[in-house]
């Protein structure tokens, strides 16, 4: 696949990059503990908070400073007058960090069920299908916020948003049955939730419908953002 | 065969600003075809429009038969893409983004030969960030090429190259020209058009003021001679004085009229200074031209 050709040369530039490193791999390991706490270090909550940091900080948050630093450096100008379709490209620029992505939720995930013995999901399918949806979702959520981003340094301060929102809106630091009930359910409506809600339906008998539409929304909303405001030239 | 057609090709931007205004023209196969202009005449403008990076506002751009916006996958394969600014990732070596380029291409060429045609060889384990502007230029070069392609498209491909280099950049044209790869040139470089060009046209403003070969450009415009002469000597033709005292003579015969005037110098012992005849050259007409239509 041609897109490959771009992922593997992300990849090393990924390893080349200290920041990109420390926020996938070293933050992730540092939040494990708060986490912990909260979770009162039971196995399925705290896999399921580490798949939601993972796929915010790694994945998002990640690829909108890739996304910035690409179009700034002109690279995603140069791949858009060569072979490759515009969703390739995408693809390709996201390949590492989803690949990394990937592997730290397994890694983790891993960690948690020796340590904790955490049962084996009765659904994984659901499991599986809550982080490709997350990933996917991500992906374009971060390809919409780079078109609104000018400089490698304002992404700290444009994926805020999404970011806080997500996190403090999933009930991973406080449970949403803490708030009123209108704020709750329209907090279930953001979307790093339903994808948590399918994580944990890998495990529980919770109902897959809702957030399996609510993330179908995401998706759907990404991809016209996409296509309607992705920059592939930088602002002059 | 005709390669590259445009036909009232507009292009109009999100602010409505019009970087092109209807310009047409046809690039045959094998040919060399250079774009010249003032800054902001819409040169770059034209040639995205023709790689097919947009759709013109109005008006037509075909490639190799095929619509390049449209058709993109159709064209692609075919075509090689040198842009105004380089556009890698600072971070990797010379060999890492050839070898990127490549994988994404259906048939590129091996990345050494890709390396070698442009000199880079010897700086392939080096980052982009730390080449040369002129290496930069060249690693572009190179990946335009990676691809063997039918149509190579130009833009200001020597920009920040030494004099050796550019001579060698022109001699690795000249040998694609040869195999009969068509070009699409723009340069700031008149010498460059001059010397490598078969066709040029002269954009001004986002309308092409003049077009055709080279000589067909430059014979619209006369030759010039121009020396110092003594105060006060009656001139034998018309001519311009400035106010250092320097004469130019216009001409559309060079040879009579500076047989002219060097006859009547000798037979009345008038000596001009600082003598200097020459035929019209493209930078002359370009100025002319930019001159005429500011």
């Amino acid at each position: 696949m041609r897109a490959v050709a771009v992922g593997q040369a992300e990849l090393t530039l990924f390893w080349r990059n200290k920041t990109a490193l420390f926020n996938s791999l070293a933050l992730p390991l540092l939040l494990a503990p708060a986490l912990m706490a909260a979770a009162n270090a039971e196995g399925k909550p705290l896999i399921v908070g580490l798949i939601g940091f993972v796929l915010v900080m790694a994945v998002y948050y990640n690829l909108v400073t890739t996304f910035v630093a690409r179009r700034e450096e002109l690279v995603l100008k140069r791949l858009r007058v060569g072979e490759l379709t515009d969703p390739e490209i995408l693809l390709g620029a996201s390949l590492p960090s989803v690949v990394v992505a990937l592997g730290q939720i397994v890694l983790f995930s891993a960690i948690v069920a020796v340590m904790t013995e955490v049962a084996v999901p009765t659904r994984p399918w659901f499991l599986v299908l809550g982080v490709a949806g997350g990933v996917a979702v991500f992906v374009l959520l971060a390809a919409a916020s780079s078109a609104f981003t000018r400089t490698v340094e304002m992404a700290q301060v444009t994926s805020l948003p999404i970011l806080v929102a997500c996190l403090l809106g999933s009930g991973l630091f406080f449970p949403l049955s803490m708030l009123p009930e209108g704020v709750a359910s329209a907090m279930r409506l953001l979307p790093l939730n339903p994808v948590l809600d399918l994580a944990r339906a890998g495990w529980d008998g919770g109902p897959v419908l809702q957030p399996m539409i609510v993330l179908a929304v995401w998706i759907v909303l990404g991809t016209y953002a996409v296509r309607r405001w992705f920059r592939w030239d930088p602002r002059r | 065969m005709t390669v590259i057609e445009v036909s009232g090709l507009t292009r109009r931007y999100s602010g409505g600003f019009e970087a092109v205004r209807g310009i047409s023209f046809e690039v045959e196969r094998g040919e060399m075809f250079a774009l010249l202009g003032t800054n902001g005449a819409g040169k770059t403008s034209t040639v995205e429009v023709v790689e097919g990076l947009s759709s013109p506002a109005a008006g037509s751009v075909s490639v190799l038969g095929h619509d390049p916006f449209r058709e993109r996958s159709l064209v692609r394969p075919r075509i090689g893409v040198m842009l105004q600014e380089g556009g890698f990732p600072p971070d990797l070596t010379v060999a890492e983004a050839t070898k990127m380029w490549a994988g994404t291409l259906t048939s590129p060429r091996p990345v050494d030969e890709a390396l070698s045609l442009v000199d880079l060889t010897h700086r392939a384990s080096v980052r982009v960030k730390q080449l040369s502007g002129g290496e930069r230029r060249r690693l572009d070069l190179a990946l335009a090429l990676l691809g063997k392609p039918e149509v190579l498209f130009l833009d200001e491909p020597t920009t920040g190259l030494d004099p050796e280099s550019r001579r060698n950049t022109w001699e690795l044209i000249r040998a694609l020209l040869h195999e009969g790869v068509t070009v699409l040139l723009t340069t700031h470089y008149l010498e460059e058009a001059q010397t490598l060009a078969d066709r040029l046209a002269i954009m001004h403003r986002g309308r092409i003021v003049a077009q055709g070969t080279v000589s067909e450009v430059v014979d619209a415009y006369p030759s010039r001679i121009s020396f110092v002469a003594p105060r006060g000597v009656a001139l034998p033709v018309v001519a311009d004085t400035d106010a250092a005292g320097r004469v130019t003579v216009r001409t559309n015969n060079l040879q009579e009229t500076l047989h002219e005037l060097l006859a009547w110098a000798h037979v009345n012992s008038v000596e001009l200074s600082g003598l200097d005849a020459r035929s019209a050259s493209l930078e002359e007409a370009f100025l002319a031209i930019a001159e005429e239509a500011a």
